[in-house]
């Protein structure tokens, strides 16, 4: 086994929590197993506030009406007990620790009336921004532009209110909580292959090419299907693909 | 009187106090600034800026989408050096990451690795490169050389400049128990260019001290004065805080501490 490959072993132990119990580590003997475990739950907690405090920063805004602040959940009974089962960057840790965090937020004071579309929205970020990503570029490789596939983690949310409005101020000065319009809206959550989390209002057509979009459907199948000319499909692929919600696969 | 540079980091949220204050030499700059950031033009008018951002692990190659981000950032900031630091956070294939700075095993293929990559970079930026040390709060079996041994052979191979991490040494030594100024000796202190200073706090998990964004010790200031006078060749000393729970007060209270025992 070459250095690198042993530094990746430490770096999944330190990451992956399961891993970490499992035989397969601690029959290396590599490290300390009792150092390991503290400096992995200490990075679990770093890695953790990193992500609440970007994510629910909306919801950290109203920390002086709800009287909760999202980050406190790390310090709480209820994380720890996750310690032995989170794995840095996956998506269903993503999702554990996210439900986690809404949860407590839900319980708080609250005149907010947007605040159940604002946990949403702020979870589905988190959810969103989970995965591998690409660390370095590897070349261009094939590009071959023939069916189009929704990407992991991308998310259309149905909300009640138009958050896009309310969001900015939410973060800027006020002394009484700022209103959102109640009016239906659909966002879309995506990431890039690099990590970039980005949200879009989204229509029917977005809707549908996102739905439809399952890597095994032509360009011809997906407008057919969506019920867009051809034209129209490309234009909304264009948009898609730039927000990193769709990619071209080269089929099976 | 010191001749040395006195600064911090840049933190957004403290743009008007950092733009307004005064004893402050230069901003080491760990993120770019936003694009709605309303301060940044006045800060880069002011100050030095260094660039001091996640540029890549050099356990590989940078591809060149990084080199560039690299060199327009510098050329941004006007930065006399660019830092980076010995890390390796994720594993090769992407598919598990610490995001926080880790070090690589201390072995001869890592070192011909970093020798390798930080060479190509070091030709591809108009400033010299500085790397920064970063502490282990436990040892792998697997690391074959001692970490200054490792460190003064990637000076030695590379011409690259050393940024030294006070609090980095001193927390490994804390962990090994060391007393800090015989540990600090090992290292190659000859090739500094910039030192780090912060606070350490207790740490639950951990359960003893690491890095926070806290006013340094007295003691921490202490070593620091040691430090400097082993480094022939340092040209500044940064206080090393960035987030955003740090208030302006500690900031400005420690870049004057700092300049105080120098």
């Amino acid at each position: 086994m070459s250095d690198r490959a042993l530094q990746d072993a430490v770096i999944r132990a330190l990451a992956d929590a399961p891993y970490r119990a499992s035989p397969e580590w601690r029959g290396r003997g590599l490290a300390d197993a009792s150092r390991v475990e503290r400096y992995a739950r200490f990075l679990a907690r770093h890695f953790y506030n990193e992500r609440i405090v970007n994510f629910f920063k909306y919801s950290r805004a109203l920390a002086r009406i709800t009287g909760r602040r999202p980050e406190a959940v790390l310090r709480q009974p209820g994380f720890d007990a996750l310690l032995s089962t989170l794995v840095l960057g996956s998506r269903d840790s993503a999702r554990t620790v996210a439900a986690l965090v809404a949860r407590y937020l839900s319980e708080g004071e609250s005149a907010i009336p947007y605040r159940s579309d604002l946990l949403r929205y702020e979870a589905a970020m988190m959810v969103a921004e989970a995965g591998a990503r690409i660390w370095r570029e590897q070349g261009e490789g094939r590009r071959e532009r023939a069916f189009p596939e929704r990407v992991e983690g991308t998310v259309l949310l149905e909300l009640e209110y138009d958050l896009p409005a309310v969001l900015p101020k939410l973060l800027q000065p006020w002394s009484e909580p700022p209103v959102a319009p109640r009016r239906a809206t659909t966002l879309l959550v995506a990431r890039s292959p690099h990590g970039r989390v980005a949200v879009a209002r989204g229509n029917q057509a977005v809707a549908a090419v996102v739905a439809l979009a399952d890597g095994k459907r032509t360009l011809d199948q997906l407008a057919t299907r969506a019920g867009l000319d051809r034209a129209a499909l490309e234009e909304t692929l264009l948009g898609l693909i730039d927000l990193g919600a769709v990619r071209f696969s080269t089929g099976s | 009187m010191s001749d040395i540079s006195v600064g911090a980091f840049y933190n957004p949220h403290l743009g008007r106090e950092l733009a307004a204050a005064d004893g402050i030499d230069h901003l080491a700059m760990a993120d770019p600034p936003s694009a709605g950031d309303p301060w940044f033009p006045q800060i880069r008018e002011r100050y030095t800026l260094l660039l001091h951002d996640y540029l890549g692990q050099l356990s590989e190659p940078l591809d060149e989408r990084s080199i560039q981000r690299a060199r327009s950032l510098a050329q941004l900031y006007r930065s006399p050096w660019v830092a980076e630091h010995f890390q390796c956070l994720h594993t090769e294939d992407g598919a598990y990451s610490l995001n926080y700075v880790f070090p690589p095993l201390y072995t001869e293929e890592f070192l011909d690795r970093f020798v390798r990559n930080a060479k190509a970079l070091k030709d591809r930026l108009d400033q010299p490169l500085v790397m920064e040390n970063i502490p282990g709060f436990f040892d792998v079996k697997a690391s074959q050389l001692p970490e200054p041994v490792w460190l003064r052979r990637f000076f030695e191979a590379t011409g690259v400049g050393f940024l030294l991490d006070l609090p980095h040494v001193w927390l490994e030594a804390h962990y090994h128990d060391l007393e800090p100024e015989r540990w600090l000796a090992e290292f190659p202190l000859e090739h500094v260019v910039e030192l780090h200073v912060a606070g350490v706090e207790q740490d639950a998990d951990l359960g003893g001290p690491w890095i926070a964004p806290a006013e340094p010790s007295q003691a921490m200031l202490d070593f620091m004065a040691h430090a400097v006078g082993r480094c022939p060749r340092a040209k500044a000393v940064t206080f090393d805080a960035f987030s955003p729970s740090l208030a302006a007060e500690v900031l400005l209270r420690s870049v004057e501490r700092i300049r105080r025992a120098l």
